[in-house]
């Protein structure tokens, strides 16, 4: 049998002699090594101490544990507090040799260049009262042809080459379909963006992928008129390249609006030197004010409401905005392409 | 549509306009121009020249020495081609003139011989495909004249996108209604030099109309409304004037002979499609417009064989077919140099009819481009005189008897109401009625005011595919008002009956959150091959992605191989996507939201002051706790240890979800995960909704110093619950008290179920409850690990005592003893 008392004096003098040692300890690995002498699970001399209590008689055992826990809790807080005093925690005492060296540096990680260009369109429309709206990526030749006032067996219907699955199911060609499924759902006022993706049978080049984003936008309500309709789109076009871009619209023709526009802008550009250049005009979205017929197909009275609708591709304004030479690199996913679209750029 | 600018300027007299202001004001008319080519450019230097002589070359058996006369000088030219016409003119590009191609040329000795300059074919020229022989100059060009001025080649090719329901603009005169002063007024067919007068007379009937032995017969009035045919007898068949053949070329195509030339010129620059038959070779001297009949067949005059359904509509003789209406004429009855009679077709076929027939074969020509969209139902009449006029002025013959018409639906003149209220109502300025006249009539339209409020507009044929309707007219009148001129002033607008779909506020949390751990966002197109798919594509661009994919992980691991073949070594990507599964026959397959990462390499950049540590199953468990947090799913999410190889998530511990069958089938499963090591998240219900944990090796391509590969992939709710019902606790006013426990646990006993039972019998003073170490070794029993729990003990409205604490600890170490078997580690 062991003298309960006569161990818990040498904890008690592991503990002092502990904390000196701690208190003029100078880096954290002799801290480390101060740990495991004192404090260690298994060769620590308080856990060796412990290992002897079985040689306690029972009922002074814990008395001795009880202390033993103490020493280790305060030995434990020292070591941290020093370690933090250390560490620079206390900023008095911290040394740097160097501060151009590099600081401690985190994976910088990124959302993809084309859905931060998403996300950038849809604050601006967010802004101009819009709400986002979805669906089915599968869909059937009804919702993306029929419903939009395309004939299946118009030249229209095969400008954009389908994918189908089976039957008429297909994947969409556009967004457009979100506009008769939202019209299905509500009464207007209607002002939806729908962003998603889209298919098409194209092989990939510089400026084709067989699948890329595509937003759409859909505004129905009554007094809608073709002067809203360009004054929005060109303010959404002023908001995003900048306020001196000069938008212009274009005829153009798309099954399910009418009159149809393509819209140009025509960006002012900086250059390296400093001076300041005007773009060509560029193709950036397609639109017009909605056909009668796709309002009739959903069962709204097309004399008393009136609409408009857009369509872009946020990859290709992502091409334009970022001077990305070519659509596939936003599918190869290379991390050095990706970490340039990062936090805080390129890294 | 190719255009040629000279073409246009031949169409209207008062055209003052530069080929750049063409272009600007076909765009704002909706017509772009593509691109513009000068098509005499890069033939500076090149003349016309005239072979004098021709005479062997006396040291090589394919060479002749030719006496070129440029008209300034004669020069000796050695020439490789076969055939060289003593008389003949050729295009000739002397010393130092560059060739297209960039062939510069020099003085050189050619087998002893000098030549002093080269007779250039078509391909050497870049104006056509011939390479065998040299450009023989047809006409009288002038010695020592520029090519380009000979061919007149001094033009613009226009390529202008016309959108599909413009089928109006695909001729010269079309796109001349849409530049000329005045529109349609501005425009007059330049006259054919030469042309005899006409006097031509029409012979009509229903279905049926005959002249001498010569028949035409429609069976199938439904699919042609009109089909008109001329006899043209006793002409020679031969090459083009040049000033044919160059109306051709500069719209990009070849000139064939001068029957052919003149049906395409007419097409071109009138918009109707014509054919011409050689009528000797009709059986029974007759044209019969009926279907097919199945298995029919025809060679057309591309030398392609094509065997016909019962459903394609053919212009046939007595016996067989001699044309596929409105797509392409059959070899047989072409015409050719041998050809002394002709029948000239022009007709008017149902569009729908015409895209069937060409889709079903698979073709596509310039005659079906533009039945499919609709041909003038107006413009036959005038379009056969125009191609008389050419023919007999450049392969001679006469007109035999009138003009045979078979006429089964009459055009009927049509005209729309307008209504100046609605024109305000959808363009939202005022435009008065004649304004709008001003507007219209120069396309063609006739504009009469009915009243204060109403205009009677009469619309032209070659617009009667596109104007059928009052909104039409309203685009033509936003259209021909000019966009430009609509004021850009903001309106005030109403707030929309549609919530926002908070699938949008979910993609965009996680995005958010996965990109702030140091992920970078990938997208992978959603296709898949068959093994990973289980929807099929039936016209797929390949067949690695002739199906849709069902996870988004092996899209994402081929992203990491990519990236290794680049000397990647530290790969963190995520992906949210849609996903794919077959459902009910007939239906739109299921689609599900996923979210996949992987991660690789480092854990961090790493510092100048320590190494860099590498990502294990704990950077992924935490990157896994945080995308299931951010998730939207109701409830909360359990883990369990993943079924040993299985095909899919399920059993595994008696915690574990229960199996699923296919529909509920989440990848990544223990085919692609290393099974020791992964886990399975699943909803309180047992349905599971995603797996994480070490990619296998053998299922990713990876070099001999990449790192282990780690994997999650998570389905997103329909529905997701972004709120999480927050709200705020007092902060305490006491101090808390921490007591550690070391406890042996046996490995089959859960660090979540012993802390979770902690938690429940801590009663409520225990505040919180975490593990904060580890140990397994020595002094502590085989299949046994000690893990530290550190117990935060915290009353709200006292400081606790000692004993308190030891109280509710020692309830704690006594409960896990009692209940579980665990027994602390002193």
């Amino acid at each position: 049998m062991r003298d309960s008392n006569s161990l818990i004096a040498t904890l008690r003098t592991i503990e002092d002699e502990a904390l000196q040692a701690t208190r003029a300890a100078t880096g954290t690995e002799e801290l480390e090594r101060l740990r495991i002498r004192y404090i260690g699970r298994r060769e620590g001399r308080i856990s060796v101490i412990l290992r002897g209590l079985r040689e306690v008689d029972v009922a002074q055992r814990p008395a001795v544990g009880a202390e033993a826990n103490r020493v280790k809790r305060v030995l434990r807080e020292a070591l941290e507090e020093r370690e933090a005093d250390l560490d620079g925690g206390n900023a008095a005492e911290a040394i740097v040799e160097d501060v151009t060296l590099p600081g401690r540096a985190r994976w910088r990680g990124g959302i993809h260049p084309v859905n931060q260009v998403v996300d950038e369109i849809w604050q601006i429309f967010r802004g101009m009262g819009f709400v986002r709206a979805r669906g089915p990526e599968a869909d059937t030749e009804w919702y993306n042809f029929v419903a939009l006032n395309t004939p299946l067996d118009h030249p229209a219907a095969d400008e954009q080459d389908t994918l189908y699955l089976k039957d008429s199911v297909l994947l969409r060609s556009h967004t457009s379909p979100v506009q008769v499924r939202v019209m299905e759902k509500y009464p207007p006022p209607i002002r939806i963006l729908a962003p998603g993706m889209v298919y098409r049978r194209d092989t990939y080049d510089a400026t084709h992928t067989p699948a890329f984003a595509q937003i759409e936008g859909l505004v129905v309500d009554e007094g809608v008129t073709f002067v809203d309709f360009k004054a929005t789109l060109a303010e959404f076009q002023r908001r995003f390249w900048g306020p001196e871009t000069k938008v212009r619209f274009r005829p153009s023709f798309f099954p399910f609006t009418e009159p149809s526009a393509e819209v140009d802008v025509k960006r002012l550009l900086t250059m390296k030197d400093g001076t300041r250049v005007e773009s060509e005009w560029i193709e950036v979205m397609g639109a017009g004010m909605v056909d009668p017929n796709v309002l009739e197909s959903v069962g709204h009275d097309a004399e008393r409401y009136t609409g408009f609708a857009f369509g872009m591709g946020p990859g290709r304004i992502a091409m334009l905005k970022y001077g990305v030479p070519d659509l596939r690199l936003f599918f190869e996913n290379d991390v050095r392409f990706l970490a340039q679209f990062a936090r805080g750029g390129a890294s | 549509m190719n255009v040629s600018f000279a073409w246009l300027e031949s169409l209207v007299p008062h055209l003052d306009m530069t080929v750049e202001e063409v272009e600007e004001r076909l765009a704002l008319r909706g017509a772009p121009v593509e691109g513009a080519q000068c098509l005499g450019s890069g033939l500076e230097g090149v003349v016309v020249a005239r072979v004098e002589s021709v005479r062997p070359h006396p040291n090589a058996d394919r060479l002749s020495l030719c006496e070129v006369n440029t008209g300034a000088q004669t020069l000796q030219v050695v020439c490789g081609a076969p055939v060289i016409q003593e008389g003949g003119h050729y295009p000739f590009a002397g010393v130092g003139v560059t060739l297209p191609g960039n062939l510069r040329l020099r003085r050189a000795k050619i087998r002893g011989e000098y030549s002093n300059g080269m007779l250039c074919s078509e391909k050497e020229l870049a104006l056509g495909r011939d390479q065998a022989g040299i450009m023989l100059l047809t006409g009288e060009p002038a010695l020592g004249q520029p090519l380009s001025e000979a061919l007149a080649l001094d033009d613009v090719r226009l390529d202008v996108e016309v959108t599909s329901n413009r089928p109006d603009l695909l001729s010269h005169v079309g796109v001349a209604r849409e530049i000329a002063p005045g529109g349609v007024r501005g425009i007059e067919l330049p006259p054919v030099p030469g042309a005899p007068e006409l006097d031509l007379q029409v012979r009509t009937g229903e279905l049926e109309v005959a002249h001498a032995e010569v028949g035409i017969r429609i069976d199938e009035p439904g699919l042609c409304y009109r089909f008109l045919g001329v006899i043209l007898r006793g002409v020679k068949v031969g090459p083009s004037p040049t000033w044919l053949a160059q109306r051709l070329r500069a719209v990009g195509q070849q000139p064939i002979n001068n029957v052919v030339d003149a049906t395409n010129y007419v097409m071109l620059e009138m918009g109707n499609p014509m054919h011409a038959y050689d009528l000797d070779e009709l059986g029974g001297s007759r044209l019969i417009i009926r279907k097919a009949r199945a298995g029919e067949r025809m060679q057309t005059l591309d030398g392609v064989e094509y065997e016909f359904g019962d459903e394609m509509l053919m212009v046939c003789d007595a016996s067989a077919p001699h044309d596929i209406a409105g797509v392409m004429g059959g070899i047989h009855s072409a015409v050719t140099p041998g050809t002394k009679d002709v029948l000239l077709e022009c007709a008017l076929f149902e569009p729908k009819q015409i895209r069937r027939t060409r889709r079903a074969l698979g073709i596509s020509t310039d005659a079906s481009y533009r039945f499919e969209r609709g041909v003038d139902p107006e413009g036959h009449l005038p379009a056969v005189r125009r191609a008389l006029e050419v023919i007999l002025t450049t392969a001679g013959g006469r007109v035999d008897g009138p003009v045979l018409e078979v006429l089964p639906r009459p055009w009927k003149p049509y005209s729309l109401k307008l209504r100046l209220a609605r024109v305000k109502h959808v363009l939202g300025v005022e435009i008065a009625s004649e304004e709008i006249e001003r507007l219209l009539a120069p396309l063609g339209f006739g504009v009469m005011a009915d009243g204060e409020a109403v205009a009677v507009v009469t619309v032209p044929g070659y617009r009667s595919y596109d104007v059928t309707r009052e909104i039409d007219l309203i685009e033509e009148i936003a259209r021909t008002y000019g966009y430009d001129r609509f004021p850009d002033e903001l309106g005030p607008s109403r707030l929309t009956t549609v919530p926002d779909d908070p699938i949008f506020g979910l993609e965009d949390r996680l995005r958010r959150s996965l990109a702030g751990a140091g992920l970078l966002e990938a997208t992978n197109p959603a296709f898949a091959p068959e093994s990973e798919g289980d929807v099929e594509i039936s016209n797929p661009v390949s067949s690695e992605d002739s199906h849709l994919r069902t996870a988004l992980l092996s899209g994402l691991l081929r992203c990491v191989e990519y990236n290794f073949a680049r000397g990647a070594r530290d790969v963190r990507l995520f992906e949210i996507g849609t996903v794919f599964r077959r459902a009910a026959p007939g239906d739109p397959p299921h689609e599900d939201l996923h979210v996949a990462l992987v991660v690789t390499g480092r854990e961090g950049p790493g510092h100048w002051s320590e190494g860099g540590r590498p990502v294990d199953f704990w950077t992924l468990k935490g990157l896994v706790e945080d995308t299931v947090a951010d998730s939207g799913w109701e409830g909360s999410v359990a883990t369990s240890v993943m079924n040993e190889g299985g095909p899919g998530p399920g059993g595994g511990s008696s915690e574990g979800p229960r199996t699923e069958g296919g529909e509920d089938r989440v990848a990544p499963d223990g085919r692609l995960l290393v099974s020791s090591c992964a886990i399975v998240l699943s909803l309180s219900s047992g349905r599971a909704i995603g797996a994480a944990g070490q990619v296998r090796p053998d299922r990713i391509d990876a070099p001999a110093w990449a790192g282990p590969v780690w994997a999650m992939e998570l389905r997103l709710p329909r529905r997701p619950r972004l709120d999480r019902g927050r709200a705020f606790r007092p902060l305490p006013q006491f101090p808390w008290v921490d007591r550690d426990l070391a406890l042996l646990v046996p490995a089959h006993l859960s660090a979540a179920r012993v802390r979770a039972f902690i938690q429940r019998c801590g009663g409520a003073l225990l505040d919180s409850v975490t593990i904060f170490d580890m140990y397994r070794g020595a002094g502590v029993g085989e299949g046994m690990r000690s893990l530290a729990f550190r117990l935060r003990l915290q009353a709200w409205d006292r400081t606790l005592t000692d004993k308190e604490v030891d109280r509710v600890v020692d309830k704690v170490v006594r409960r896990l003893r009692e209940d579980l078997g665990v027994e602390q580690r002193l």
